[in-house]
């Protein structure tokens, strides 16, 4: 399992007061790769990265980071990590809080003083580095927190919505910087609610809900089941091939001058079949698409679109998902 | 090592980038600067470097009783009441919310998800907090070392002392502060807590000082009281304390025994510094040649004030309290999920 930089079972975390954020976590990470963890709020995302690094202690976990237990200290120097609403000292500036991180990380002096002015050339803060953050924006803000999550050359970076309140250019630069990191070799562990974006980047993703994982694996993995063909007819098939088609499994919905056939699955053999008999009965065939869930779609199946605590696990897709073509 | 550097080294910019600290900082140079200023002459006091002159017979320039007056401006009045209540107030004020900002969300995280364990962040970020009155006390004594240099021609390296003690009964009250930041995080709750503590343990100080007085320097000196009346007779002899006194102050200095001894540990610098190799606290070595017999009684009565507590008494005990508190802080702060 040398691909696998996290790996936990059974994580539980029971906050005092009685709230339960975790309820038996088991989850696997691959390394070199970005690891989207999704969920809505308040359901133990958060939670779950702050007990492997160490800020948050587990009521029971059992696991490895980086092959060593989960809450080992000297490990956690090959981690980086962005927190949700991280707050840095309004009285330093840029250069000086990569500095101050790289200080706590154990990094010499010096080579502190490279890494920051490398870092803020790669955030693309390097004429900003001289003033203090209390004159940044939230973006600013950002890729400073960002910059000082790689100030100790980790191996695993977790960012905790670390899109939260950028604004679209920044977002798009925020994708080009962890593409960059993961060409780096680096795992990215990414905790946030922009499924969108997350789409665009991750490798695979875990879906959270109500402290426990409902779904994970990689996005073809995930969407694979609701991989499918579908075509639009123009004019009503004879009822003769509409009893055909039914009986091998073609779903049909009829629409007014036009139909709407799907082929569940991922191989394109089945639907050849279908496109000669339509074709023998001289149908116009005007769209043929292989579509997948979105992984909003895959998102609002696992967890519910009722919100916190709206979990419906196993509910089957909506009548009419939102489709989109696969790239 | 380089962590705990990292922590100081931002502990001092946190306090430099403080209005507070370089108002302070200002005041402190400016009092110094007047302690300064106050020189001897063969008639008597100069004071402003020489604007003012105060006519004086027996303190006058190379007279012990000029070395002794220099050093008891600075040991009973400076240190006690600027650098030891004034200043010490400006210091909780500004540091106060040293913990509270730091042990909110977003901030905290990033530092203890590095590798260094909780209790070094803790403790070495609570004893950045005390560079405060670390830094002001150094500059005072560094003023009024150069001062007893030009004025009294000594170089008085005992004058240092007065930097570690200060901090250290800052780091009392601080630690309650600490304490109160980590429970609540509340920087308002913390420093009131943290001086209503003070208040508290200063009033038991008080009491017990005047107690003190009241049961065994005024009979040691001739003097009684008489509690019905309220007048007061002085006699030539040494009187014998009262029984019930002597229980009622037992009482109070019981009390205070946990309790952090900030005035004590403040004075313990009379013991610290010496005049012509006599600490400040020995009256009866300062006293003219050939003293009456009453003064003589009077000084060593003082003397036996000024000594009633051994050092291993306050230190040991206000230690005692402050790990206890910053145990518990600790103990608390580890634990804690942010």
């Amino acid at each position: 399992m040398s691909d696998v930089v996290i790996a936990i079972a059974d994580t539980s975390k029971k906050y005092r007061g009685g709230v339960e954020a975790l309820r038996g976590v088991s989850l696997q990470v691959p390394s070199g790769g970005i690891f989207g963890l999704l969920g809505p709020n308040g359901a133990g995302k958060s939670t779950l990265v702050k007990i492997l690094t160490s800020i948050v202690r587990p009521t029971h976990c059992v696991g490895t980071m980086l092959g060593a237990p989960i809450g080992h200290k000297p490990t956690l120097a090959r981690i980086g990590y962005l927190p949700e609403h991280a707050r840095f000292p309004e009285y330093l500036k840029g250069g000086e809080v990569i500095r101050y991180v790289a200080g706590l990380a154990g990094i010499s002096h010096a080579d502190a003083g490279k890494k920051a002015d490398q870092l803020l050339e790669m955030v693309g803060m390097q004429d900003w580095g001289k003033h203090k953050m209390g004159t940044y924006s939230k973006g600013m803000k950002q890729r400073i927190g960002l910059a000082q999550a790689l100030v100790n050359d980790p191996e695993i970076v977790f960012l905790d919505e670390p899109t939260d309140g950028v604004d679209p250019q920044g977002r798009l630069e925020m994708r080009h910087l962890l593409q960059r990191m993961r060409d780096e070799g680096r795992t990215v562990f990414i905790n946030s609610h922009l499924l969108g974006e997350l789409e665009m980047i991750c490798d695979s993703v875990a879906i959270m809900d109500k402290g426990e994982i409902v779904e994970q694996g990689s996005i073809a993995q995930l969407t694979e089941k609701s991989r499918r063909y579908e075509l639009t007819t123009r004019g009503p098939i004879s009822e003769g091939l509409l009893g055909r088609l039914e009986e091998q499994g073609v779903k049909i919905r009829r629409g007014a001058g036009q139909d709407l056939m799907s082929v569940y699955g991922s191989d394109p053999k089945p639907i050849q079949p279908i496109l000669d008999a339509l074709r023998g009965e001289s149908v116009t065939i005007v769209e043929l698409r292989e579509l997948r869930q979105s992984l909003e779609e895959l998102f609002m199946e696992s967890v519910g679109n009722g919100g916190v605590g709206g979990s419906q696990k196993g509910a089957t897709p909506p009548e009419l998902p939102r489709r989109e073509a696969l790239k | 090592m380089r962590q705990v550097f990292t922590i100081l080294w931002d502990s001092y910019r946190l306090l430099a980038a403080k209005k507070l600290f370089w108002i302070a900082l200002f005041l402190t140079v400016l009092i110094a600067l007047m302690y300064a200023s106050v020189g001897f002459t063969p008639e008597g006091i100069s004071m402003l470097f020489g604007a003012y002159e105060i006519k004086n017979d027996i303190i006058v320039e190379g007279s012990m009783f000029a070395d002794y007056f220099y050093m008891m401006i600075f040991t009973d009045y400076l240190v006690p009441w600027w650098l030891g209540l004034f200043a010490l107030v400006l210091a909780l004020i500004s540091v106060c919310p040293v913990f509270p900002d730091f042990l909110k969300t977003g901030s905290i995280d990033i530092a203890i998800s590095k590798p260094m364990s909780r209790v070094t962040l803790f403790l070495v970020k609570y004893l950045g907090s005390l560079f405060f009155v670390g830094i002001q006390v150094l500059v005072f004594c560094v003023i009024v070392f150069i001062a007893h240099k030009v004025r009294l021609d000594v170089w008085n390296f005992e004058i240092f002392w007065a930097v570690l003690l200060l901090t250290f009964v800052f780091s009392l009250i601080y630690s309650v502060a600490v304490l109160v930041a980590v429970l609540t995080k509340s920087t308002l709750f913390s420093l009131l807590v943290a001086l209503l503590a003070w208040a508290v343990t200063l009033s038991m100080q008080w009491t017990e000082s005047l107690m003190y007085k009241a049961t065994y320097v005024l009979p040691a000196a001739g003097i009684s009281i008489d509690v019905e009346t309220g007048g007061t007779n002085i006699s030539n002899q040494k009187l014998d304390a009262n029984a019930d006194m002597e229980r009622f102050y037992d009482i109070v200095k019981k009390v205070c025994i946990p309790l952090p001894k900030t005035r004590d540990a403040t004075y313990l610098l009379k013991k610290k510094v010496s005049v012509r190799g006599k600490d400040m606290t020995m009256m009866s070595a300062f006293l003219e040649d050939q003293p009456s017999a009453g003064e003589l009684r009077e000084a060593k009565a003082m003397e036996a004030y000024d000594n009633r507590h051994s050092i291993a008494y306050i230190v040991g005990s206000s230690l005692g309290f402050e790990v206890f508190i910053l145990g518990i802080a600790c103990w608390v702060f580890v634990r804690k999920d942010f």
